[in-house]
Protein backbone atom coordinates (compact mmCIF):
# COMPACT_ATOMS: atom_id res chain seq x y z
CA UNK A 1 0.00 0.00 0.00
CA UNK A 2 1.06 3.58 -0.56
CA UNK A 3 1.44 6.07 1.98
CA UNK A 4 2.38 9.85 1.95
CA UNK A 5 5.79 8.94 2.90
CA UNK A 6 6.20 6.70 -0.11
CA UNK A 7 4.57 9.02 -2.34
CA UNK A 8 6.53 12.14 -1.45
CA UNK A 9 9.45 9.92 -2.29
CA UNK A 10 8.27 9.45 -5.47
CA UNK A 11 8.04 12.63 -6.36
CA UNK A 12 11.30 13.97 -5.32
CA UNK A 13 13.75 11.04 -5.80
CA UNK A 14 16.58 12.84 -4.64
CA UNK A 15 15.34 14.40 -1.44
CA UNK A 16 17.57 12.40 0.38
CA UNK A 17 20.60 12.90 -1.91
CA UNK A 18 19.93 16.91 -1.47
CA UNK A 19 19.72 16.71 2.43
CA UNK A 20 22.73 14.27 2.67
CA UNK A 21 25.24 16.87 0.61
CA UNK A 22 23.54 19.72 2.89
CA UNK A 23 24.66 18.21 5.97
CA UNK A 24 27.99 17.26 5.03
CA UNK A 25 28.57 20.68 3.98
CA UNK A 26 27.26 22.18 6.69
CA UNK A 27 29.67 19.86 9.01
CA UNK A 28 32.73 20.60 6.56
CA UNK A 29 31.83 24.50 7.46
CA UNK A 30 31.78 23.42 11.77
CA UNK A 31 34.90 21.44 11.41
CA UNK A 32 36.61 24.28 9.01
CA UNK A 33 35.68 26.78 11.82
CA UNK A 34 36.90 24.87 14.37
CA UNK A 35 40.02 24.37 12.65
CA UNK A 36 40.71 27.95 12.30
CA UNK A 37 39.48 28.17 16.18
CA UNK A 38 42.28 25.43 17.49
CA UNK A 39 45.19 27.50 15.32
CA UNK A 40 43.98 30.48 17.09
CA UNK A 41 44.16 28.72 20.43
CA UNK A 42 47.13 27.02 20.07
CA UNK A 43 48.95 30.73 18.77
CA UNK A 44 47.19 33.08 21.47
CA UNK A 45 48.53 30.01 24.33
CA UNK A 46 52.15 30.92 23.85
CA UNK A 47 51.52 34.14 25.02
CA UNK A 48 49.08 33.51 28.16
CA UNK A 49 46.06 34.71 26.04
CA UNK A 50 43.51 32.89 28.29
CA UNK A 51 40.70 34.45 27.87
CA UNK A 52 40.67 33.49 24.20
CA UNK A 53 41.48 30.17 24.84
CA UNK A 54 38.83 30.02 26.92
CA UNK A 55 35.99 31.63 24.57
CA UNK A 56 37.29 28.93 21.61
CA UNK A 57 36.66 25.95 23.77
CA UNK A 58 33.61 27.07 24.20
CA UNK A 59 32.72 28.02 21.02
CA UNK A 60 34.23 24.89 19.50
CA UNK A 61 32.11 22.79 21.78
CA UNK A 62 28.89 24.47 20.88
CA UNK A 63 29.73 23.86 17.19
CA UNK A 64 30.84 20.45 18.37
CA UNK A 65 27.08 19.97 19.70
CA UNK A 66 25.87 22.04 16.84
CA UNK A 67 27.37 19.15 14.68
CA UNK A 68 25.99 16.45 16.42
CA UNK A 69 22.26 18.08 16.25
CA UNK A 70 23.05 17.96 12.62
CA UNK A 71 23.47 13.66 12.33
CA UNK A 72 19.94 13.52 13.83
CA UNK A 73 18.84 14.45 10.26
CA UNK A 74 20.42 12.44 8.26
CA UNK A 75 18.38 10.36 6.29
CA UNK A 76 17.79 6.61 7.15
CA UNK A 77 20.24 4.12 5.39
CA UNK A 78 18.41 3.10 1.91
CA UNK A 79 17.86 -0.28 3.14
CA UNK A 80 16.14 0.42 6.45
CA UNK A 81 13.45 3.10 4.78
CA UNK A 82 12.99 0.85 2.08
CA UNK A 83 11.96 -2.44 4.70
CA UNK A 84 9.65 0.17 6.65
CA UNK B 1 20.11 -32.88 3.82
CA UNK B 2 17.39 -30.93 1.72
CA UNK B 3 18.66 -27.28 0.02
CA UNK B 4 16.01 -25.58 -1.49
CA UNK B 5 16.82 -24.20 -4.66
CA UNK B 6 16.57 -20.60 -4.01
CA UNK B 7 19.20 -20.82 -1.48
CA UNK B 8 21.65 -22.92 -3.78
CA UNK B 9 21.20 -20.16 -6.35
CA UNK B 10 22.63 -17.71 -4.01
CA UNK B 11 26.51 -17.81 -4.27
CA UNK B 12 28.45 -17.76 -1.00
CA UNK B 13 30.43 -14.45 -1.71
CA UNK B 14 26.98 -13.03 -1.53
CA UNK B 15 26.21 -14.27 1.50
CA UNK B 16 29.52 -13.44 2.98
CA UNK B 17 28.80 -9.56 1.67
CA UNK B 18 24.81 -8.99 1.63
CA UNK B 19 25.16 -5.74 1.16
CA UNK B 20 23.97 -4.27 -2.42
CA UNK B 21 26.29 -2.22 -4.54
CA UNK B 22 24.13 1.04 -4.04
CA UNK B 23 23.39 0.66 -0.38
CA UNK B 24 27.14 -0.02 0.21
CA UNK B 25 28.10 3.76 -1.57
CA UNK B 26 24.67 5.46 0.63
CA UNK B 27 25.79 3.94 4.00
CA UNK B 28 29.04 5.34 2.87
CA UNK B 29 28.26 9.19 3.04
CA UNK B 30 26.27 8.54 6.29
CA UNK B 31 29.23 7.27 7.71
CA UNK B 32 31.44 10.32 6.27
CA UNK B 33 29.34 12.14 7.93
CA UNK B 34 29.26 10.68 11.11
CA UNK B 35 33.07 10.89 10.66
CA UNK B 36 33.33 14.71 9.89
CA UNK B 37 31.29 14.70 12.97
CA UNK B 38 33.84 12.42 15.04
CA UNK B 39 36.67 15.17 13.95
CA UNK B 40 34.63 17.73 14.91
CA UNK B 41 34.05 16.26 18.70
CA UNK B 42 38.07 15.75 18.48
CA UNK B 43 38.64 19.50 17.53
CA UNK B 44 36.70 20.60 20.61
CA UNK B 45 38.58 17.92 22.52
CA UNK B 46 41.68 19.28 21.58
CA UNK B 47 40.64 23.21 22.38
CA UNK B 48 39.36 22.22 25.69
CA UNK B 49 42.91 20.78 26.82
CA UNK B 50 44.88 23.56 25.57
CA UNK B 51 42.03 25.88 27.36
CA UNK B 52 42.31 23.52 30.57
CA UNK B 53 46.27 23.32 30.49
CA UNK B 54 46.61 27.14 30.07
CA UNK B 55 44.42 27.84 33.02
CA UNK B 56 45.47 24.70 35.26
CA UNK B 57 49.24 25.06 34.74
CA UNK B 58 50.03 29.18 33.61
CA UNK B 59 53.98 29.61 32.68
CA UNK B 60 55.97 30.66 35.11
CA UNK B 61 57.90 33.97 35.24
CA UNK B 62 61.56 33.58 35.40
CA UNK B 63 62.43 33.07 39.04
CA UNK B 64 66.03 35.10 40.64
CA UNK B 65 68.71 36.60 38.80
CA UNK B 66 70.66 34.73 35.99
CA UNK B 67 74.64 35.44 35.84
CA UNK B 68 75.03 35.41 32.15
CA UNK B 69 79.05 36.70 31.38
CA UNK B 70 81.45 39.58 32.20
CA UNK B 71 80.69 43.11 30.57
CA UNK B 72 83.74 42.88 28.75
CA UNK B 73 82.65 39.75 27.01
CA UNK B 74 80.08 41.56 24.75
CA UNK B 75 81.70 44.55 22.91
CA UNK B 76 79.45 47.33 21.92
CA UNK B 77 76.76 45.76 19.30
CA UNK B 78 77.30 42.71 19.12
CA UNK B 79 75.29 40.03 21.07
CA UNK B 80 75.50 36.67 23.00
CA UNK B 81 73.39 33.83 23.02
CA UNK B 82 72.48 32.45 26.12
CA UNK B 83 69.50 29.65 27.49
CA UNK B 84 68.11 29.46 30.65
CA UNK B 85 67.64 25.80 31.63
CA UNK B 86 64.13 25.35 33.41
CA UNK B 87 61.23 23.95 32.42
CA UNK B 88 61.71 24.60 29.15
CA UNK B 89 65.13 25.76 27.66
CA UNK B 90 64.50 29.00 26.04
CA UNK B 91 67.11 30.66 24.11
CA UNK B 92 68.06 33.97 24.43
CA UNK B 93 69.76 37.11 23.03
CA UNK B 94 72.17 39.60 24.72
CA UNK B 95 72.84 42.39 22.80
CA UNK B 96 74.84 45.30 23.64
CA UNK B 97 73.26 48.53 22.37
CA UNK B 98 75.56 51.16 23.62
CA UNK B 99 77.67 52.24 26.54
CA UNK B 100 76.06 50.42 29.25
CA UNK B 101 72.64 49.90 27.32
CA UNK B 102 71.88 46.31 27.62
CA UNK B 103 68.73 44.18 26.06
CA UNK B 104 68.01 40.45 26.44
CA UNK B 105 65.05 39.34 24.17
CA UNK B 106 64.05 35.84 23.73
CA UNK B 107 65.58 34.65 20.49
CA UNK B 108 62.31 33.03 18.57
CA UNK B 109 60.69 34.96 16.61
CA UNK B 110 56.89 35.41 17.00
CA UNK B 111 56.24 34.11 13.71
CA UNK B 112 57.30 31.17 13.52
CA UNK B 113 60.25 30.72 15.60
CA UNK B 114 63.08 31.25 13.50
CA UNK B 115 66.01 32.18 15.54
CA UNK B 116 66.27 35.93 15.06
CA UNK B 117 69.74 38.13 15.56
CA UNK B 118 70.61 41.71 15.86
CA UNK B 119 71.71 43.66 13.10
CA UNK B 120 73.83 46.29 14.27
CA UNK B 121 73.89 48.46 11.05
CA UNK B 122 70.54 48.96 11.29
CA UNK B 123 69.96 48.89 15.07
CA UNK B 124 67.43 46.54 14.29
CA UNK B 125 66.70 42.81 15.13
CA UNK B 126 65.56 40.87 12.14
CA UNK B 127 63.55 37.40 11.84
CA UNK B 128 65.55 35.62 8.32
CA UNK B 129 62.77 33.38 7.75
CA UNK B 130 60.29 36.30 6.23
CA UNK B 131 61.98 39.68 6.65
CA UNK B 132 60.68 39.97 10.13
CA UNK B 133 62.01 43.26 12.09
CA UNK B 134 61.61 43.98 15.39
CA UNK B 135 62.82 47.71 18.01
CA UNK B 136 66.10 46.76 19.56
CA UNK B 137 65.28 48.89 22.53
CA UNK B 138 61.45 47.93 23.53
CA UNK B 139 61.04 44.46 21.01
CA UNK B 140 58.17 45.93 19.17
CA UNK B 141 57.53 44.76 15.60
CA UNK B 142 58.42 47.30 13.31
CA UNK B 143 58.03 45.63 10.19
CA UNK B 144 56.73 42.19 9.02
CA UNK B 145 54.36 39.14 9.57
CA UNK B 146 55.06 38.46 13.50
CA UNK B 147 52.26 39.26 15.25
CA UNK B 148 53.79 39.99 18.69
CA UNK B 149 56.93 42.06 20.24
CA UNK B 150 60.07 39.55 21.41
CA UNK B 151 59.71 38.77 25.07
CA UNK B 152 61.79 40.41 27.15
CA UNK B 153 63.95 40.05 29.97
CA UNK B 154 65.51 43.08 32.53
CA UNK B 155 69.33 43.17 32.65
CA UNK B 156 71.28 44.21 35.21
CA UNK B 157 74.86 45.07 35.35
CA UNK B 158 76.84 44.83 38.93
CA UNK B 159 80.34 44.95 39.28
CA UNK B 160 80.98 44.36 35.58
CA UNK B 161 78.88 41.10 35.38
CA UNK B 162 75.85 40.76 33.55
CA UNK B 163 72.81 39.57 35.48
CA UNK B 164 69.32 39.28 33.76
CA UNK B 165 65.42 38.82 35.61
CA UNK B 166 62.42 38.89 34.63
CA UNK B 167 61.27 41.61 32.66
CA UNK B 168 59.46 44.65 34.95
CA UNK B 169 59.69 48.03 33.24
CA UNK B 170 61.27 49.93 36.26
CA UNK B 171 64.15 47.48 36.67
CA UNK B 172 65.61 48.04 32.73
CA UNK B 173 69.03 49.69 32.12
CA UNK B 174 68.66 52.19 29.70
S1 LIG C 1 59.47 33.31 11.60
FE1 LIG C 1 60.18 35.29 11.92
S2 LIG C 1 59.15 36.41 10.41
FE2 LIG C 1 58.36 34.40 10.11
Amino acid sequence: MSDFREAQNQAHPNKTNTLMVGIIFLLIGIVGIQIWLLYGTLNNALSENQGFALAAAIGSFVFFFLALFLLKYLPDARGKSRRN
Amino acid sequence: MAYNSKEKETPNWKKDFPVKKDEATHVSRREFAKFLCLLSGGMALGNGIIAIKSFAFPSKELEGEHFICNTSDVAIGQTKEFIIEGEKNIPYLLIHLSEGKWRAFEQKCTHLSCAVRYNAEINKIECPCHKGFFDADTGTVLAGPPPRPLPQLSVHIKNEKVYVSAYKESKTIS
